[in-house]
C-alpha cells in the first residue's frame, strides 16, 4: 500500500448567531484552500505553516464563542487521498482558469486599466499559488496568459 | 526579561523579537519552545495560542504587541502593516514589500537557527526602520 502524507485536521463548531464569526471563517478558510471533509471538519496537508494557520483559527472560533481541535491525522487508504487532493487540485484549477480568462479580456483592455488588472491579477495568482498543494495543469496556463498580459503592459509602455 | 514564543521563526515572531529588543526590553532573552505548556514561568509567552500576546482578531502578533503596550510610533504601524502582509496575507494593507520579507525570512529559517535568524532579522528590521522614518518625514520615497 502506499504510504499516506500527513494532515493537519480542524474540527469546529461555531454558534449559528452572531452570523459574523461564521462569515469570517468562511472567508479565511477559503483563503487557506482547505478541504471540507465534512460539516464543521476541514484539512490541509501537513506543515509548519498550514498548522500554524489552522491553530490561529481555531482560536479565533474559541474566541467566538465555539469549539475547535485540531488533529494531525494520515487518511487510511492512498485512494481516499488521491480523491482529496483531487478536489483540491479541481477547486485550484478553477480559480486558475478564471484568471486566466481575466488576463485575456485584460490583455484588450485600455492602457491603464490593463496596468491596474496586471497588478491586481499578479496579487491574485500568488494568493492562489499559497493554497495551491497540489498544482493542476491550468496552473501553467494562468502562469502564460499572465506572461502575455505583463509583455502586452510593458510593450506599451515603451512605445508610447 | 525572557520571552518565549514557538520554535521555527518566520516574520511575525523575528519583527516581534526585533520590536521587543528596540522598543520594549533592551536586555530581553529570548526562549524557542516547541509545545506551549513549555514556556518557562518566568517567561512572557507571544506569537502562540492561547495567549495575551498573539492574533488578535485580524492583528498579527506584531500589531497586538504595538496596541498593548500603546506604541504609537507610525513608522511602527507601517512596518506592521509589511508584517501583517507577509503573515497573513489578507491584502487589507498595501506593503509591496511583504512578499519580499516573507521570503528573506523562510530562507532564513531554512539555513540557520532560531538564533541566527533573529541575528540576521535585526539590522533587516533597523534599516527597514529608517527607510520608513525617513518617507514619512520627507512624504516621499527616500534616496
Amino acid at each position: 500500500m502506499a504510504a499516506t502524507g500527513e494532515w493537519v485536521l480542524m474540527s469546529y463548531r461555531l454558534p449559528r448567531e452572531p452570523s459574523g464569526p461564521r462569515t469570517t471563517l468562511w472567508r479565511r478558510l477559503r483563503r487557506l484552500g482547505v478541504a471540507q471533509l465534512a460539516d464543521g471538519l476541514v484539512a490541509l496537508p501537513a506543515d509548519a505553516r498550514t498548522r500554524e494557520s489552522l491553530e490561529w483559527l481555531a482560536d479565533d472560533v474559541l474566541a467566538a464563542g465555539g469549539t475547535a481541535g485540531l488533529w494531525v491525522a494520515r487518511p487510511a487508504g492512498a485512494a481516499q487521498e488521491r480523491e482529496l487532493a483531487a478536489g483540491m487540485a479541481a477547486a485550484r484549477a478553477a480559480e486558475y482558469r478564471g484568471l486566466a480568462e481575466e488576463c485575456s479580456t485584460a490583455v484588450a483592455a485600455e492602457p491603464a486599466e490593463r496596468s491596474r488588472a496586471l497588478r491586481r491579477l499578479r496579487t491574485e495568482f500568488r494568493a492562489i499559488g499559497r493554497r495551491d498543494f497540489f498544482p493542476p495543469p491550468e496552473r501553467e496556463d494562468a502562469v502564460r496568459a499572465l506572461r502575455a498580459l505583463g509583455e502586452a503592459a510593458a510593450t506599451e509602455q515603451v512605445t508610447r | 526579561m525572557r520571552w518565549a514564543t514557538r520554535a521555527g521563526v518566520h516574520i511575525d515572531r523575528a519583527a516581534c523579537a526585533w520590536l521587543i529588543r528596540r522598543f520594549l526590553d533592551p536586555a530581553a532573552e529570548f526562549v524557542f519552545v516547541a509545545d506551549p505548556a513549555d514556556v518557562p514561568p518566568d517567561a512572557t509567552p507571544f506569537d502562540m495560542r492561547g495567549v495575551a500576546l498573539g492574533h488578535v482578531g485580524s492583528d498579527c502578533t506584531f500589531e497586538t504587541i504595538l496596541r498593548r503596550y500603546e506604541l504609537t510610533d507610525p513608522v511602527l504601524w507601517r512596518i506592521a502593516e509589511a508584517v501583517h502582509e507577509a503573515d497573513l496575507d489578507d491584502g487589507r494593507f498595501d506593503a509591496p514589500e511583504a512578499a519580499g520579507l516573507d521570503v528573506l525570512l523562510r530562507g532564513l529559517s531554512m539555513t540557520g537557527t532560531d538564533e541566527q535568524t533573529l541575528a540576521v532579522a535585526g539590522p533587516l528590521f533597523d534599516g527597514l526602520y529608517e527607510y520608513h522614518r525617513r518617507r514619512l518625514l520627507l512624504g516621499r520615497e527616500p534616496a
